[in-house]
């Protein structure tokens, strides 16, 4: 296995990525955290798993079709409810650019 | 008389319909024993009586009435916190969602109303049902009924508490890596595990969809049976879901019948003595009561919990991307100048292990250490599943600890994430191999001495044969009671 180290650029660069702000002693505990996971982890590196294919769910099921029916979606007027601002049936958002 | 909230599911309904006492009654026995003990215990975060008196009153005309009535009718139930039920709060022990009412039931939520059975509130968690200990809720941790300075696991952890100490008659949990099962065996009660789809997940907040089921947290193997049945089915809105392929099989085998495996690689020492004792005490007891045993292998076990924790932050940095502030009500930041302000300051309300899970899942993801990480994690689960595979070509069911030591302190391994993770090593192998299994007490509450913890054993079954999980625990349960 490669590298298994994440430093403070990467970690950076990750919470970047994931939209997450990190303060700097969050920073330093998720940087011990990840390190010791990852360095502990890195015994899955002696199995060889070259000719083992991946499973990426918990099911045998293939293509599961539903029927292609018409029918009404979701109820609007719960979603809408739900929601803190609406403005005649339609959701209000903050503006994407700077005000 | 017993009162009702103290009531196994078969013996309330027996007691409902001979009118010892009516759903409002039960109802309310189970918000009396809330208000006189969740302080301490913090089960619940929120409760619901205006709702659960309304559906108690239907369920009392209905059976003045005279009207056909299930098991399920009028049965009070807690509902973990991440399981959506229309009009309750669904926070899922989290920050980001602490003012989302639910817009819409999960799928097992709508099968419990048409049972007509009553739900009491939302049951306390680990947030997004991240941890072992339930002491990850962003809002309390949740205490051991049998001893509040200890655990009660997690992260199902306040549906299981609630169950035992008679705050509900029995509740629902979820299931990723042993939410179910180390609650209930840390608190004393039965917890079932379902075949990866047997139960919908449609209205359960995800956190990692590959892996997480729905199932019942229950006082006795028969209630959890009832209830099991009562959730499962195929569902549209699920297509992992299916319905059992073996649905109306007759499984009347007699205990004889049955070989149990005992996977060598689980009791390699490690255990805590009462845990080791308990546990060889089960087999003795299953024994006698006419079960063979025979020893099998799962050579990959060791490499079970590392490949979760490199796969599941993968799915968990993707389910929780969700959470953006804009969706999901509530608390949308007025601060914020722009979009991205608004993605931040919402994001950063995520507890320490929820970053954690999402940092790492975004690094495990990324160009250059994907096929180092995420996919060798993958393809050792098929592995781990490989095993179980060639394991039950020669036995029924496996029995195994549920979680190497009882019920630890608050604060004993909440500093250290690794410890905490390596609690999860005997109950997550079957949920990478997507078979069933069950947590259940080894003996009942009355036969414990004085102070003694709640121990539990686990019964892995194959694939859809929860039937054989049901028959063998509910046999033994009988036997000790």
């Amino acid at each position: 296995m490669s590298s298994s180290s994440i430093d403070k650029a990467a970690l950076a660069h990750l919470a970047k990525l994931a939209r997450i702000e990190l303060d700097a002693a969050e920073e330093e505990r998720l940087l011990a955290d990840l390190g010791n996971i990852l360095e502990h982890f890195k015994v899955l590196a002696e199995l060889d798993t070259s000719d083992v294919l991946p499973m990426a769910g918990g099911t045998d099921l293939m293509n599961v079709l539903r029927n292609d029916d018409a029918r009404e979606n979701t109820d609007r007027g719960d979603g809408v409810e739900a929601f803190p601002k609406s403005q005649d049936g339609y959701l209000k958002v903050p503006s994407v650019f700077d005000r | 008389m017993d009162t009702p909230n103290t009531l196994t599911i078969k013996d309330f309904h027996k007691r409902l319909l001979n009118k010892e006492f009516s759903a409002r009654e039960a109802a309310d026995a189970c918000f009396k024993e809330i208000a006189a003990r969740d302080g301490d215990i913090g089960a619940y975060l929120s409760i619901a009586e205006d709702s659960a008196r309304e559906a108690a009153d239907a369920v009392d005309n209905a059976v003045a009435k005279g009207d056909p009535l299930g098991a399920l009718a009028g049965v009070p139930l807690g509902i973990k916190d991440a399981i959506l039920v229309k009009g309750l709060p669904a926070t899922a022990a989290s920050k980001v969602l602490e003012h989302y009412v639910a817009s819409y039931d999960a799928t097992a939520i709508k099968k419990l109303k048409d049972e007509r059975a009553v739900f009491l509130g939302k049951a306390n968690m680990d947030e997004f049902a991240m941890g072992s200990s339930n002491e990850n809720s962003a809002f309390k941790p949740v205490r051991n009924p049998h001893d509040l300075t200890r655990v009660p696991g997690g992260s199902s952890g306040g549906s299981a508490a609630a169950v035992a100490a008679d705050m509900a008659v029995a509740t629902l949990g979820s299931d990723t890596f042993g939410s179910i099962r180390i609650p209930a065996a840390f608190c004393g009660v039965v917890g079932l595990k379902p075949t990866y789809g047997a139960v919908s997940r449609a209205g359960l907040i995800a956190m990692t969809s590959s892996l997480d089921q729905i199932g019942p947290i229950t006082k006795t193997v028969e209630d959890s049976a009832i209830l099991f049945k009562a959730i499962a089915g195929a569902d549209p809105q699920d297509a992992t879901s299916a319905n059992a392929p073996r649905a109306g099989v007759p499984q009347e085998r007699a205990m004889k019948d049955f070989t149990i495996g005992l996977p060598e690689e689980y009791f390699v020492g490690g255990l805590a003595p009462l845990v080791e004792r308990e546990t060889e005490a089960a087999i003795a007891r299953l024994t006698k009561l006419g079960a063979r045993f025979k020893k099998v292998s799962l050579p990959h076990t060791k490499y079970a919990v590392p490949a979760y924790y490199l796969s599941m932050p993968a799915e968990v940095s993707s389910n929780l991307a969700r959470f953006d502030g804009i969706r999901y009500g509530g608390d949308r930041p007025e601060d914020a100048r722009n979009l991205m302000e608004v993605y931040l300051k919402t994001r950063a309300k995520f507890g320490a292990e929820a970053k954690r899970r999402i940092i790492l899942g975004t690094f495990v993801l990324s160009s250059g250490y994907y096929d180092a990480y995420y996919e060798k994690a993958q393809r050792v689960r098929t592995l781990v599943k490989q095993d179980f595979d060639n394991a039950f070509e020669d036995v029924d069911v496996m029995l195994t600890p549920v979680s190497p030591t009882p019920a630890f302190t608050l604060g004993e391994k909440s500093a250290d994430p690794l410890a905490m993770y390596l609690s999860d090593v005997f109950t997550g192998p079957a949920n990478l191999a997507g078979v069933c299994a069950i947590a259940l007490p080894t003996k009942p509450g009355t036969a414990r001495a004085e102070g003694e913890l709640p121990v539990g054993f686990q019964l892995i079954g194959k694939k859809w044969h929860e039937d054989d999980l049901f028959a063998i625990g509910s046999r033994y349960e009988n036997d000790m009671a």
